[in-house]
């Protein structure tokens, strides 16, 4: 857009009433605001029937500050935040939320679901099929809305029944296709389809094999063979105890477990909350302490040099395309944010190739054939790793650092040179200035970024190389990469643990972020 | 300000409502898809792209048999377990999913998914195949195919089987010193290390991972390749290193390219390979993998299988279309046109497609000597430790006994940790 | 309002864009001086291209070899063939066209939307004075810095509660997608808007009040026009942005044909191992293009420099 059109669009509009436009948009509102609100009324009660109370909660107080604030006169910037504002509640803040949550607990592989689901999975596998014992395709047939398995019997010309209730007895009267029972007088024999529009009442269906439990009971798991299955797990609902064949009982030892006296746990466990527990494993946890220092010390050399580097590269490209004499500018702008265009992974995987020590385009074409171990020494893994990471992050300063620029008023530099002052003591006292107030929160932001740039070191070293093949913390690994390993890298994956842990570096990020703002003097200006 | 007002909220309900009001279309469209018809109920199956033709191909039998319909859904196959073990417990996951039988144990222990039953058609699968998917004394899968590593070799630059490894690096290196060939033996190792391909020379040196139960099932107390076993087979991949044979600088990418290109006599890998090697050399061989250590050189034989939701409301439905049309002769034979890898039913790798198959019958040679990759959950504290040693003792970093039992002493640790 | 009001707000009265404008005002400088000039910046800009560029001639030279194997082509370009070009559009394994149209349409929606609701909030902070606001931009920002790792759990359980009341938000549903995008509208965009917001002159508003004229016709009708350059800015961030994301895509968006480029090619480069690299490398050419082509289109709105306000400083 150019000044000319903005010097002839207001009169343009002025040719409107302000009358007739305040009754067109007062119309508008009305309209929109009704369709909120019977979207928001709409949710309420689709919730409400589901029992989501938690989003039927939210939308009520949602909607009555929509409507309070949009109804009412007052409240400007409300009505200008409250549209990102709700979006950031549902999708960021319930995300810290949820993770802030189960940091507290001990979710993680043996405690993913919770107790019901670890009770039938324990009652699941505690069902074993009795060697050599009846198999036989079966057929299944309904009296009264009670469902019967009928099987063949070893006699002659009778069949077995038997539903949850009566265990198997012999009939008579079944009718035959073959030696398989079809159907019985009085009962409707089941189509395959009926089968399967009752399938979960058919697959939980236990028949007795007799009076005597021991003898097991006939299940079907697919809806046309039977087998017979005891249990050995039992499960009591008054005592929350589980018992075992032999006679072991287990039960609830109040961290997502049933355990038996000795301390053996039947897996799976559910998930349970287990209070600082995941933050005091931080703590006394030996592997992590070791190499704690050395990590936190190179992931803010990561972050920053990162940030300075690629803030550095991007700017000078940025003042130096942005000279009327360049020809071709806006093609030499387009090629220099490639690197963004191209999706990280793909990046990686392909700076991996280049850095390959013997056979990578770097080391073959560029330093003809020389054998430098670019991701397996640690200081050249980490240069290596700095400079794709800057190779990926320099576009993004190029751009905002080109936008910043274009938005500098030109009179200051002329001033400048007026007063006689040479290019790069413009650039020095005059731009750079200017431009770190209206960059520093990008910078800060973008430090803390790749503070937490899990996916740039781990697509490209997965934190290695290690110093020692046993090391829980490699020459590349930064902080997050690093307790990850230590979180999902054992027999275990730890969730909880992880989010303890996320939890930590998200404080210590956004301490150190609120800080340099507050030095940078960004914000106080504010006022 | 009332005009200010109004406009404003003009504009934010408008976002709103393409926010929020956007549903009527796609609303319309998944309910007429008749995944919520009420009628009867529908399968969903999480598989990768390559076997995802095949088990459609399933399901419009097995739809027409019952009218249940089945919806398969591709998905990354690197993060299908994770991503199943997570989702599995809101009841949003798949009834159905393919997975590799060494994921059992995982699955097991986070009660994500159900024994299935197989009845008697349990033995007309390959015992590696129903023991991987057997997780203490219960069977929690279908197995469909087994997969394996063994040993391609380019006739034009080594004629015969090499009966030991070191018979083929020495026809590799002669082949080198004849300048017609770059690389006397060639086995991907990658930076980060790659056990996998490496272990059938481990087992060569009589070192499994771990010891077995007299059931067989896999005992996560007995770090059984923690002996003077271990420690040969880590003598030797020093001594390769130093000989420059085996190079942690080999990534896969880089051996195909170099087996493709007839740079190399010998290459260990796997039937995913086998279509561009046979493009490349017409007549490529396919051996099992000569012995270092003077034991037979068994592979890890992974086996892909159909995993049953214990989540799933449509146990029945599942259970059926698994064991009786994806149990079927015909579908395992389908899978292995799709997927390359020797059919787990015994009756289908007797099948015409799959026994005229060249390749896919050397692989089941080599198949029949390989043990099951551990499925029991304590193998994922292993891999990591294990990879990085072979390579720090294959870049010479150490003494490799020491390295060795470094490693040992630190899988233990994280084993008894989780205990 | 008057033309004479903006024109007296803003003074110098803007001209059309800068890059017009010699910095210096030297009429008499002959080609030869400039050319001189610029050759340094030529010879800058080159080493950075270089830079820049190599890896990408790699995946170009990747796409068009017919082995399409990356770490051994050191010899760029020593075959030439349009087969993985063919594979990847003719493949019906996967639906690259599709995944092509979804990933433009929900980065499009996307960056619109950001922009909307980020100026909107960029406009409430330098506009108005409130309870709350220093603190409401820092909280913004800080919010922005939690580590993301881990959310793709939280995000699945939100979506799969979600899908129970408004079944279009849940699971599988590209409108969800963008939903959760846009959780992350308000930040360090925000940020970056209210910075230019800021540089707007404050009587501009005033003399257009003066005149009559509501905070949202200021808004909608003067000062969006003036901060142009940022909003071009943060669309193409939040475009390029969203095109890249393939870990919450991949959680959210299940069916092949609904899925982004970002989200097939990850999965189709992490099936069968090396296989896939000349297809996987041509599909994420084919992918670079459209953000190049619109960088090429906002570029005049990006390097325009409208208002004459300074940097807020």
């Amino acid at each position: 857009m150019t000044g000319q059109s903005l010097t002839e669009a207001p009169p343009r509009r002025r040719r409107e009433s302000h009358a007739t436009a305040w009754v067109r948009g007062f119309a508008l509102k009305l309209i929109l605001l009704c369709a909120v609100n019977a979207l928001g009324l709409y949710g309420v009660i689709a919730a409400v029937a589901v029992k989501s109370w938690a989003i039927a909660a939210f939308l009520a107080v949602a909607l009555a500050v929509v409507d309070v604030c949009y109804f009412s006169k007052r409240m400007i910037p409300a009505k200008y935040l409250i549209p990102g504002l709700l979006f950031l509640l549902v999708y960021q803040v319930f995300v810290i939320l949820y993770t802030g949550y189960a940091a507290f607990t001990n979710y993680g592989d043996g405690h993913n679901s919770n107790k019901q689901d670890a009770i039938d999975a324990i009652l699941g596998r505690g069902s074993e099929r009795l060697p050599d014992s009846l198999s036989a395709p079966v057929s299944i047939l309904e009296r009264d809305g009670e469902l019967y398995f009928l099987l063949p019997s070893d006699q002659a010309g009778q069949a077995l029944l038997g539903s949850a209730t009566t265990p198997l007895h012999l009939v008579d009267d079944a009718v035959f296709e073959g030696s398989q029972p079809t159907g019985l007088p009085g009962y409707t024999t089941l189509e395959a389809r009926q089968i399967l529009a009752q399938q979960s009442e058919i697959g939980n269906l236990a028949v007795p094999r007799s009076e005597n439990p021991a003898d097991g009971f006939v299940r079907t798991t697919d809806g046309m063979n039977a087998y017979t299955y005891v249990s050995t797990m039992a499960y009591d609902p008054t005592a929350d105890t589980i018992t075992a064949a032999d006679g072991t009982i287990y039960s609830d030892n109040g961290q997502g477990n049933y355990a038996s006296e000795a301390g053996e746990r039947l897996e799976p466990g559910w998930k349970v909350t287990v209070g600082f527990s995941n933050f005091t494993s931080i703590i006394t946890n030996k592997s992590l302490r070791g190499p704690f220092f050395g990590v936190l010390v190179w992931t803010f050399a990561y972050a920053i040099l990162t940030v300075v580097i690629a803030f550095a590269l991007g700017l000078s490209m940025a003042l130096v395309l942005n000279h009327p004499t360049v020809k071709g500018r806006r093609i030499l702008r387009a090629l220099l944010i490639l690197p963004y265009a191209f999706p990280a992974f793909l990046s990686a995987m392909v700076w991996q190739g280049l850095l390959n020590s013997k056979y990578g385009f770097i080391n073959q074409v560029i330093f003809g054939g020389a054998d430098i171990h670019w991701l397996e020494s640690p200081w050249l893994a980490r240069l290596s790793v700095l400079v794709v990471n800057v190779w990926m992050a320099y576009p993004y300063m190029f751009l905002v650092s080109t936008g910043a620029i274009q938005s500098m008023p030109p009179e200051l530099e002329e001033a400048a040179r007026v007063d006689g002052a040479g290019w790069m003591r413009v650039f020095w006292s005059v731009k750079l200035p200017l431009l770190l107030v209206s960059l520093a929160p990008l910078l800060i932001s973008s430090f803390s970024m790749n503070f937490n740039n899990f996916n740039s070191i781990y697509l490209l070293t997965e934190g290695g190389p290690l110093e020692n093949p046993t090391d829980m913390a490699g020459s590349t690994d930064i902080l997050i990469s690093f307790v990850y390993r230590l979180a999902f890298g054992g027999v275990n994956r730890q969730y909880g643990l992880a989010c303890a842990i996320s939890l930590l570096i998200f404080i210590i990020v956004a301490g150190i972020s609120a800080y340099s703002y507050r030095k940078t003097k960004v914000l106080e200006e504010m006022n | 300000m009332r005009k200010t007002t109004t406009i404003l909220l003009a504009a934010v309900v408008t976002a709103t409502m393409a926010a929020c009001g956007g549903s009527d279309t796609p609303a319309n469209t998944t309910s007429s898809t008749g995944t919520d018809q009420p009628t009867t109920a529908s399968l969903l199956v999480w598989a990768d792209a390559t076997r995802s033709p095949v088990i459609r191909q399933m399901a419009e039998s097995f739809t027409k048999d019952t009218g249940i319909a089945v919806e398969v859904v591709e998905r990354d196959y690197g993060k299908m377990r994770d991503d199943f073990i997570s989702q599995a417990p809101t009841g949003q996951g798949p009834d159905i999913l393919i997975g590799g039988g060494d994921w059992t144990g995982k699955f097991v222990q986070n009660g994500v998914v159900t024994p299935v039953e197989l009845g008697d058609v349990a033995d007309g699968f390959a015992d590696v195949a129903i023991e991987s998917v057997t997780y203490e004394g219960q069977v929690y899968g279908l197995p469909y195919a087994l997969e394996n590593v063994a040993m391609f070799r380019n006739p034009a630059l080594a004629p015969d089987t090499p009966a030991t490894m070191a018979e083929a690096i020495q026809t590799g290196q002669a082949a080198v010193s004849a300048g017609t060939a770059k690389y006397p033996f060639l086995i991907q190792i990658d930076p980060q290390g790659d056990p996998f391909h490496m272990y059938p020379i481990q087992m060569s040196f009589g070192a499994p991972v771990f010891g077995q139960d007299p059931a067989g099932g896999y005992n996560p107390a007995e770090l059984a390749m923690c002996g003077d076993q271990g420690k040969a087979f880590a003598a030797y991949l020093a001594e390769m290193g130093q000989a420059g044979i085996f190079e942690t600088t080999m990534t896969a990418d880089i051996a195909k390219e170099a087996f493709v290109n007839g740079e190399s006599p010998f290459v260990i890998s796997g039937p995913w390979n086998t279509a561009d090697y046979q493009t490349a050399i017409p007549d490529v061989a396919i051996d099992p993998i000569p012995s270092a250590g003077g034991l037979t050189a068994s592979p890890f034989v992974g086996t892909q299988a159909f995993f049953i939701s214990a989540k799933s409301q449509n146990q029945l439905a599942a259970t059926q279309f698994v064991v009786n049309y994806l149990g079927s002769k015909d579908a395992q034979v389908e899978l292995f046109k799709a997927g390359g890898r020797p059919p787990a039913l015994t009756a289908a790798a007797e099948d015409a497609a799959v026994a005229n198959d060249p390749s896919a019958a050397a692989f089941n040679a080599v198949a029949v000597d390989g043990v099951s990759t551990p499925n029991i959950p304590a193998m994922d504290a292993v891999w990591g430790d294990w990879a990085n040693t072979e390579v720090a003792i294959i870049d010479g970093k150490g003494d490799p006994s020491a390295l060795w039992d470094e490693a040992c002493a630190s899988i233990k640790t994280k084993i008894e940790e989780a205990s | 309002m008057t033309a004479t009001a903006v024109q007296a707000a803003s003074s110098p009265p803007p001209k059309a864009g800068r890059e017009t404008r010699p910095v210096r005002s030297a009429p008499d400088v002959n080609a030869g001086r400039r050319a001189v000039q610029a050759s340094w910046r030529y010879l800058i800009a080159a080493v950075a291209l270089v830079f820049a560029l190599f890896p990408i001639v790699f995946i170009i030279s990747a796409s068009l070899n017919p082995l399409g194997s990356l770490t051994s082509s050191n010899a760029l370009f020593s075959a030439v063939d349009a087969g993985s070009y063919v594979d990847l559009l003719s493949d019906p394994a996967h639906p690259y066209a599709r995944w092509f149209g979804n990933s433009m349409m929900i980065g499009g929606v996307t960056a619109v939307a950001t922009v909307f609701l980020g100026a909107c909030a960029a406009y409430a902070f330098s506009r108005f004075r409130f309870k709350g606001r220093r603190g409401g931009l820092l909280t913004l920002i800080l919010l922005q810095m939690f580590p993301q790792t881990l959310a793709y759990v939280a995000i699945f359980l939100l979506l799969t509660t979600l899908k129970d009341v408004f079944p279009i938000l849940g699971l599988d549903s590209q409108i969800g997608l963008i939903m959760v995008y846009l959780g992350g509208a308000l930040g360090v965009n925000t940020y970056l808007m209210y910075g230019f917001f800021s540089s707007v002159p404050m009587s501009i508003d005033e003399s257009a009040k003066i005149d009559g004229a509501s905070h949202a016709r200021v808004f909608f009708s003067i000062i969006l026009r003036l901060v142009a350059p940022i909003l071009a800015v943060v669309a193409l961030l939040s475009f390029i942005g969203t095109l890249n994301d393939f870990v919450i895509a991949s959680v959210v968006l299940t069916t092949p044909g609904k899925q982004t480029l970002a989200v097939g090619l990850y999965q189709f480069i992490s099936q069968n191992f090396s296989q896939n690299w000349g297809v996987f490398a041509a599909g994420a050419v084919l992918a670079a293009i459209p953000v190049v082509l619109i960088f090429l289109f906002l570029q005049k709105y990006i390097v325009s420099g409208l208002t004459a306000g300074a940097v807020k400083g």
